[in-house]
């Protein structure tokens, strides 16, 4: 679950932006004009350490401008606040800061909300609407603040509207391209775009080459809004499959496709929604609630024209929605009813996304075992894919092939030498499968495993060579307030 | 890493002049054919290099394999003279990078005195390296100690890791093959060594028993390689672990982690054994043996030393009782798919345009593929026991674009799995699927991949089309 949800949250109802008239000039933006609506934020944010996962790595500050939206919240991206030990808040004019709090975060959108501590602290402030309505070709305007306060304003057209590009991997949202050149100011690129003083997108990158930002767009901060005012925020859905567009004639007269368009579908995700739904691979899905899919899988939208579909099941839908997807299977058409749903990531053998949260680590005898994640292997840097262990990037990648009864991939990840671990101080990045006897599939299995020593020993199996060693566990017993106080551990484990 | 540090030595140094130094070292000036992995119909690239030899007993002239390897044209000069002598490989072993050549006019050898073989030099004695490095025209001698013998991976075949002595005498391009004497007599043969921005003095040797062993092997008329157990093993220095096998705390034995299928321990040697002695030398809980006065060596040094059709005996503690284990070396290492191969022809298949080839070492080396799935199966071929399921990974190496594969450009590198349904273990058995008469050719891939398929007609009417337009000379080979 790439989310966290405080409560209060239904203190706090927003007025959906649906209901507001699409392109009609704000009435709640006073003649002070959008600087009382934009907020400086200060965020101190401080990652975990894979590789030790019981230390946090050094601090980064990350500054932006926030969104002022109903309900006194302040709308930034996830990004910004990621990791975060403390926010601060700064109107653009007075001084004095406030702390802030995290009430929602969403990877998969990029998007938080915060909350000032002190809610006092916005008074005669003007929170913003959401403005709906624009598409590609439509001017807005991103919002910056001068150091002396002053609100800088670039306005430039929406380029283009794509899919994809969002920092979480395995889903793909609508984006905005916008052309307008930013300056840089606060080395920041979290900032809030408006049109007709209404807000529009929150500027999530800048490629400074190309002057184009990256701005999420209003379905999807709506979608986020709407998520955050249900009872239970639950997010994005994703179908859960991975297609091949049906261009090549010869592959088109071989499953016997007669219509134009429709896509192949290479991979049904274990756990999806497609999967309970019965999709399978080599499945063509034709047409999604209706609306037909041309041959690269884009359908035509009524507000942004052609863009592949994912946009009308992970946005325009919401999880927990019924669509219709009709397939040709072995030459002949099926309607499928899919239950759109938020796939339970913490089912995956390797998470491709720790979500801000501590990493789980368990020392046995100075032996350290962790779940294997996208953000471990990342700690190798910017190459990871060919830098870090191949076969620990392979199961990640490919994950989506394993048993689906795998569970999570526990791995030895080092050794810190002590006298109990002689012999053992070159193992690393070992895929464990047992302890003593007991199948590991998951990092709380090892932990309860390792309180059955097989007489007198921990027994340890791998995957890999050497595929077996023993402690000696009334050992390890002695040796934990030892091995903390040598190196600097917290707590044995974390889980 | 050893591989990429390392610089070959013989066939890239420049042609040298003969020159007259002793009367038993000749160049040998090689014109190879480079296998071209990219157009594999293509014969290939002519490279020229020059390298050194010397003539022992026999009638023969030893040097490095890879001073001779993929060669069409060879030519050797007695130092002083020059008429150049057409020569020809006898026998030749990739696995620890030595060979054997004859010339046919035995005038050749008149005059010429065979240099004979002394033991393994001592640390710190001094030898000297005769050869044609880079240079100069005339023969060199450089002049060096022993600075270290061990284990090393010898980086012609680049699996295979056999004793060699580091002297800090200076080897050059050239100097591979070159005899290394002390006293008269020849106690190894150069080979490869460091560039010097990477580590100074560094060169190394072929010793004397890696050399005999050589030519101990080949007097049948026939080379049989290395043997190898094939099997892992890992030490069992941890008190706990020793305990738990109900082994005494006296620093013997290591325990058999893996055992590879077709090897020659499959089906003997368990996972699990604890090998206590090898041919009666008691192994240390590190896995050494005492084989000899040079210090402790891998307990694999005793199968180096052996020939196929020997017999190694192994005691182990198995399930806590002690057994004595016959292992017959019948088969060298078993696979040689992440080896450098010589001497052989890029395989492949053309069929609408798309080229399929095995991929081994050589075409790893020459493709360079980024495709994660390819590097994994390759990388852990043995390790993941994906040998089982098949003898060598197939992928559409290259593409000859044409209307019958316009949308197949996304399958570059990727592992075919199988073609109409018929699994795909080997290149050959995508020739056999491409023989049968289908309407469709559903070509499939490992993973989530849609299939590529290809209609019979259109095969057949774009392959005289593809065939000219690319210069297409040859369809298959199947044949190394």
């Amino acid at each position: 679950m790439n989310f966290l949800v405080i409560p209060f949250l239904l203190l706090f109802l927003v007025s959906t932006p649906a209901a507001d008239p699409v392109g009609a000039p704000s009435s709640q933006v006073a003649a002070n004009g959008l600087r009382d609506s934009i907020l400086r934020v200060n965020s101190t944010n401080q990652g975990y350490d894979f590789f030790q996962p019981w230390i946090k790595k050094e601090s980064v500050n990350r500054r932006g401008v926030g969104a002022l939206i109903e309900g006194g919240r302040i709308l930034v991206t996830a990004e910004l606040v990621e990791n975060s030990t403390l926010i601060e808040l700064e109107k653009a004019d007075e001084p004095g800061k406030v702390t802030a709090s995290i009430e929602l975060i969403d990877f998969d959108c990029n998007l938080a909300l915060l909350r000032p501590d002190d809610a006092a602290f916005l008074q005669g402030m003007t929170p913003l609407a959401l403005e709906t309505g624009l598409g590609s070709g439509d001017m807005a305007s991103v919002l910056q603040l001068e150091p002396n306060g002053e609100l800088a304003k670039t306005t430039g057209r929406i380029s283009s509207v794509t899919i994809g590009g969002y920092p979480a991997l395995n889903l793909g949202l609508l984006v905005f391209k916008l052309s307008a050149p930013l300056q840089q100011r606060d080395w920041s690129f979290t900032l809030p775009v408006v049109r007709n003083d209404r807000l529009c997108g929150m500027v999530m990158r800048y490629d400074s080459r190309n002057q184009t930002s990256d701005l999420i767009p209003p379905p999807v901060i709506a979608h986020f809004l709407k998520e955050a005012s249900s009872e239970r925020y639950r997010g994005f859905s994703r179908l859960g499959v991975s297609f091949s567009p049906l261009r090549d004639p010869q592959l088109r007269r071989y499953l016997g496709l007669e219509q134009q368009g429709g896509i192949y579908v290479k991979q049904v995700a274990p756990r999806s929604a497609a999967e309970t739904a019965g999709l399978q691979k080599g499945d063509v899905i034709l047409s999604v609630n209706g609306y037909g899919l041309d041959q690269d899988g884009n359908y035509t939208d009524p507000d942004f024209g052609k863009i592949l579909f994912s946009h009308l099941t992970n946005t325009r839908m919401h999880p927990g929605d019924v669509c219709d997807v009709e397939i040709l299977r072995d030459r002949k058409p099926v309607t499928l009813s899919v239950t759109t749903a938020v796939p339970d990531e913490d089912a995956r053998p390797s998470r491709l996304h720790s979500g801000g949260r501590a990493p789980k680590y368990v020392v046995l005898g100075g032996l350290v075992f962790l779940e294997l994640s996208r953000d471990y292997l990342k700690e190798w840097g910017g190459n990871w894919q060919n830098k870090a262990p191949q076969r620990l990037v392979y199961f990640d990648t490919f994950q989506d092939e394993l048993p689906p009864d795998r569970g999570r991939i526990v791995i030895l990840s080092q050794v810190l030498p002590s006298p109990g671990t002689i012999g053992y101080e070159q193992l690393e990045n070992l895929i464990v499968t047992r302890v003593n006897g007991r199948e590991i599939k998951s990092l709380e299995d090892l932990a309860e495993a390792a309180d059955n020593p097989e007489s007198g020993f921990q027994k340890i199996e791998f995957e890999e060579d050497p595929k077996m060693i023993f402690l000696d566990a009334g050992w390890i017993q002695e040796a934990n307030a030892e091995l903390m106080e040598h190196y600097g551990l917290p707590s044995l484990q974390r889980l | 890493m050893l591989r990429i540090l390392i610089l070959w030595i013989a066939l890239l140094g420049p042609l040298v002049q003969a020159s007259r130094i002793t009367d038993s070292i000749v160049r040998i000036q090689s014109t190879s054919l480079e296998p071209d992995y990219k157009t594999p119909w293509n014969p290939g690239n002519v490279n020229s290099g020059a390298g050194t030899g010397f003539v022992i007993g026999g009638n023969w002239i030893m040097t490095n394999a890879h001073v001779v390897s993929n060669a069409r044209f060879l030519t050797v000069f007695k130092e002083g003279a020059p008429q150049p002598w057409v020569a020809r490989v006898a026998h030749v072993a990739h696995d620890c990078d030595l060979a054997l050549l004859t010339v046919e006019e035995q005038e050749f050898f008149e005059g010429i005195a065979p240099l004979e073989f002394g033991g393994v030099p001592a640390i710190e004695s001094i030898v000297s390296v005769y050869g044609y490095p880079i240079g100069g025209k005339r023969p060199s001698v450089t002049r060096g100690i022993v600075s270290r013998v061990d284990f090393q991976t010898y980086i012609h075949s680049g699996i295979d890791a056999h004793l060699a002595v580091q002297i800090d005498a200076a080897i050059n391009p050239g100097n591979s093959g070159g005899p290394v004497l002390q006293d008269g007599k020849v106690v190894g043969v150069a080979f490869q060594g460091y560039r010097g921005d990477v580590a100074q003095n560094v060169g190394y040797m072929i010793p004397t028993p890696v050399v005999t062993r050589f030519l101990e092997d080949v007097k049948d008329g026939t080379y049989d390689r290395y043997m190898d157990l094939a099997l892992n093993y890992e030490p069992l220095l941890n008190p706990a672990a020793r305990r738990a096998f109900g082994l005494p705390d006296d620093n013997r034995g290591v325990r058999v982690s893996s055992i590879y299928a077709t090897g020659s321990s499959d089906g003997i040697v368990q996972p699990g054994d604890v090998l206590l002695a090898i041919d009666g030398l008691e192994i240390s809980s590190d896995g050494t043996i005492p084989i000899d006065a040079n210090g402790p060596v891998p307990l694999t040094e005793v199968v180096e030393r052996k020939f196929k059709g020997d017999t190694v005996v192994l005691d182990v503690l198995r399930a806590g009782k002690k057994k004595t284990l016959e292992v017959p070396l019948n088969s060298p290492w078993p696979f040689t798919l992440q080896g450098n191969a010589y001497d052989e022809k890029p395989r492949f298949v053309l069929f609408g345009g798309l080229i399929f080839q095995p991929a081994d070492r050589n075409f790893m080396d020459a493709h360079d593929p980024g495709n994660q799935r390819l590097n994994y199966i390759f990388s852990y071929f043995v390790d993941d026991e994906i040998h089982k399921k098949i003898a060598e990974p197939v992928v559409i190496a290259g593409i000859l674009p044409d209307p019958v594969n316009s949308y197949a450009g996304e399958f570059l590198y990727v592992p075919v799995e199988s073609i109409n349904g018929d699994p795909i273990r080997s290149i050959d058995d995508v020739a056999a699927a491409f023989a049968k008469p289908m309407e469709h050719h559903v070509i499939s891939f490992v993973g989530d991949e849609r299939p590529i398929v290809l209609e019979r007609g259109l095969v057949a009417e774009a392959r005289p089309r593809i065939l000219e337009r690319y210069g297409v000379t040859s369809e298959q080979n199947l044949k190394k």
